[in-house]
């Protein structure tokens, strides 16, 4: 182990303060020449965010120049990453959110499933992952689409069994 | 019709007969309740249809007995995989979970049971004893009062950050300042929307809770192979249903607890536009502060588990009281409530007492008759529940993200919010591991719109003048209150170093 992996990473500890400053300051400018009313709550809490996150940077400033601390992402990223499959599972979640707006429900899922489980479990029980998907996929269609009428996005799967249900009228 | 004694026996052998509507609506509700999206509210408007359909009786014994399973349903996700079923159960993970991690599930899920009955059993009683008295609490609960009593709330903030105090803090505050997204209440000025139409009416809490409690966890739990530790799957090996009894006296021997903690979720659910998430926190806060142990808090402590059970089951109870005496829902499921009641002619307010008191008393009793054979139904199953923790984090993390993402999306049902819960997911995993808290962020986010909304009443009605804050004789007992409570840790942990000093000594 090197000397930098023996020091608290602090990289990572800013993300959020700093994507905490920056919004404060866009929220700033968006309420600038509103009414009071619409400014009073938060430039009170926006005023202390920056003051807490202000004292966080000098805190983090003060560990990096004592040596205490080393500037690096890795508390983030890692090869643990890469490893656990977590990166895999961030891009089939972020393709899930996004087609399911067109393969509807029932689908998407069960692509979702199956690739997930797939890459989690490193390829292997691919049978079982199939029928669990395939089973909790359908299930959902039923419960949450037939049974509480939920309008989760509707593909063609849905479509042609709406078509089968109410036959094809 | 006289109401006695005899009344009320009468009424209870009545609601009993109504066993076979209320054991399935229980497991509706506990379904519901456990799945983030769902809610009694949502689902009592997508089964109107039917509802409306059936007798007025019938009716009314379904939507009470959903309310209350669908309330004890949204614990069970929190404790087992900590993703709370609604807002009201987001301070159940705190300690509950930590106590899954170490095979304690079981237990866990017995104590919230018994916690959740007894705190919603008891409060029904009283609700039915001093109806009249708590139905004035929301005349005296003005703008100002209601700032503290969200302050109580929020300052549990300053208590999840006690190991840390700086990141605690920024979590908290960045909540807030999540939760200030939207137009402001008085002049409808939009801010920090991004432009998103959909963020117009502020953050919907749905996907903030989906992303920062279950989108988040999922990607954490993939590290490991199970969720619960290997001691913990070592004392879950052993069959049986020790644990459960275990649970269930914890549970009991903690009955002050459960009494207090129910009492505050009564007071709040009295309060039109208060809810299970702040009793909830308060309850959680106000534990933690006359805690003997306060540091066990976070670890798996039982008080920490019961006190947000007990307080948010004391809400359902507390929500409907000025449903029935004013005519004013106390809640979301209290406003369906009140229109299915209306179509049926039903007309609240005190007259409602004396014309129909089978009805009105018969609301209350329908939730205590609720109450007691969900714990007869739902205990037994506790140690089967449980059993889900074992499941292997390859194939929990992907159902976890699938169903809780689409879980966000049932509200408002707009795709928005599903990429909205995945934005809340990426920022409570950065937060997770880089050591902030999201249960800091996600008070700020649901409490901030509602401190802000007070605060701006207030301001109008006075001017400007900050003054007004101090202008009552309750709100002022209540900042003494706010004030002791957020002393008091500090004084008894003095107290506590000195005798310890002593002892040593």
């Amino acid at each position: 182990m090197n000397e930098n992996e023996q020091k608290r990473s602090v990289g990572g500890e800013l993300v959020l303060p700093v994507a905490g400053v920056l919004f404060t300051l866009y929220y700033f400018t968006t309420i600038i020449d509103s009414p009071w009313t619409a400014q009073v709550n938060a430039f009170f809490i926006g005023t202390i965010l920056l003051l807490l996150c202000a004292a966080l940077f000098v805190k983090t400033g003060l560990a990096l120049a004592r040596g205490e601390a080393s500037f690096d992402f890795r508390t983030l990223f890692s090869s643990v990453d890469i490893s656990t499959g977590r990166l895999a599972l961030f891009f089939i979640t972020l393709g899930y959110a996004i087609l399911i707006e067109w393969g509807g429900f029932t689908i998407t899922t069960f692509v979702f499933l199956f690739l997930a489980m797939t890459v989690l479990n490193k390829g292997k029980s691919k049978g079982f992952i199939l029928a669990l998907s395939s089973s909790l996929s359908l299930g959902g269609y039923l419960l949450f689409i037939l049974a509480f009428e939920t309008r989760f996005p509707r593909g063609p799967f849905e479509t042609f069994m709406e078509m089968v249900l109410t036959n094809g009228s | 019709m006289e109401v006695d004694f005899a009344f009320f026996s009468e009424l209870l052998s009545h609601t009993l007969t109504f066993w076979w509507v209320i054991i399935p609506t229980i497991f509706l509700g506990l379904l519901v309740g456990a799945i983030p999206g769902f809610s009694a509210a949502n689902t009592i408007i997508i089964l109107l249809p039917l509802t409306l359909a059936m007798e007025v009786e019938i009716g009314l014994i379904f939507m009470i007995a959903l309310y209350c399973a669908s309330r004890m349903g949204a614990g069970i996700p929190a404790i087992l995989v900590n993703i709370p079923g609604t807002a009201g159960a987001a301070a159940t993970p705190l300690d509950g979970y930590p106590m899954t991690k170490q095979g304690r599930g079981q237990q866990a899920l017995a104590m919230s049971f018994v916690a959740s009955t007894l705190g919603g059993l008891l409060t029904t009683i009283i609700a039915l004893a001093a109806m009249p008295v708590l139905a004035e609490v929301g005349y005296y609960m003005h703008s100002v009062e209601m700032i503290v009593v969200m302050l109580f709330g929020i300052s549990l903030i300053a208590t999840i950050a006690a190991k840390d105090t700086l990141k605690g803090l920024i979590a908290g505050f960045l909540g807030l300042m999540i939760g200030s997204i939207g137009s402001d209440v008085v002049y409808a000025t939009p801010r920090g929307t991004m432009g998103f139409l959909e963020l117009y009416d502020g953050v919907p809490l749905i996907p903030a809770l989906v992303g920062l409690f279950a989108v988040s966890e999922a990607f954490i739990i993939i590290e490991k192979s199970s969720i619960v530790t290997e001691e913990g799957r070592e004392n879950m090996q052993k069959p049986g249903w020790s644990a459960t009894l275990e649970g269930t006296f914890i549970a009991l021997r903690r009955w002050w607890h459960i009494t207090w903690n129910s009492l505050i979720g009564l007071v709040i659910g009295v309060i039109p536009g208060a809810g299970a998430s702040i009793a909830s926190f308060v309850a959680y806060q106000q534990s933690r502060t006359y805690s003997k142990t306060p540091e066990l808090y976070g670890t798996g402590h039982p008080e920490g588990l019961i006190a947000p059970e007990s307080a948010n089951n004391g809400v359902t109870s507390g929500t409907l009281i000025p449903l029935l005496i004013l005519g004013i829902p106390g809640g979301a499921t209290a406003a369906i409530m009140l229109v299915v009641l209306q179509y049926h002619g039903v007309n609240f307010g005190p007259s409602l007492f004396f014309d129909q008191p089978e009805l009105a008393y018969g609301v209350f009793m329908a939730m205590a008759v609720t109450y007691a054979l969900m714990i007869l139904t739902i205990l037994p199953l506790s140690r089967y529940m449980s059993r889900v923790t074992l499941a292997r984090t390859v194939y929990m993390a992907p159902i976890i993200i699938a169903f809780t993402l689409v879980g966000s999306f049932v509200p408002r049902e707009y795709l928005f919010d599903l990429y909205l819960g995945l934005v809340f997911g990426v920022i409570g995993y950065v937060a997770r591991k880089t050591g902030y808290h999201v249960a800091a962020i996600l008070i700020g986010v649901i409490l901030g719109p509602l401190l802000e909304t007070y605060f701006l009443r207030a301001l109008k009605k006075s001017d400007g003048d900050l003054m007004v804050l101090f202008s009552s004789d309750l709100g002022n007992t209540l900042w003494v209150l706010l004030v002791a409570s957020m002393l008091l840790p500090l004084v008894l942990d003095q107290v506590r170093k000195r005798k310890a000093a002593k002892t040593a000594a």
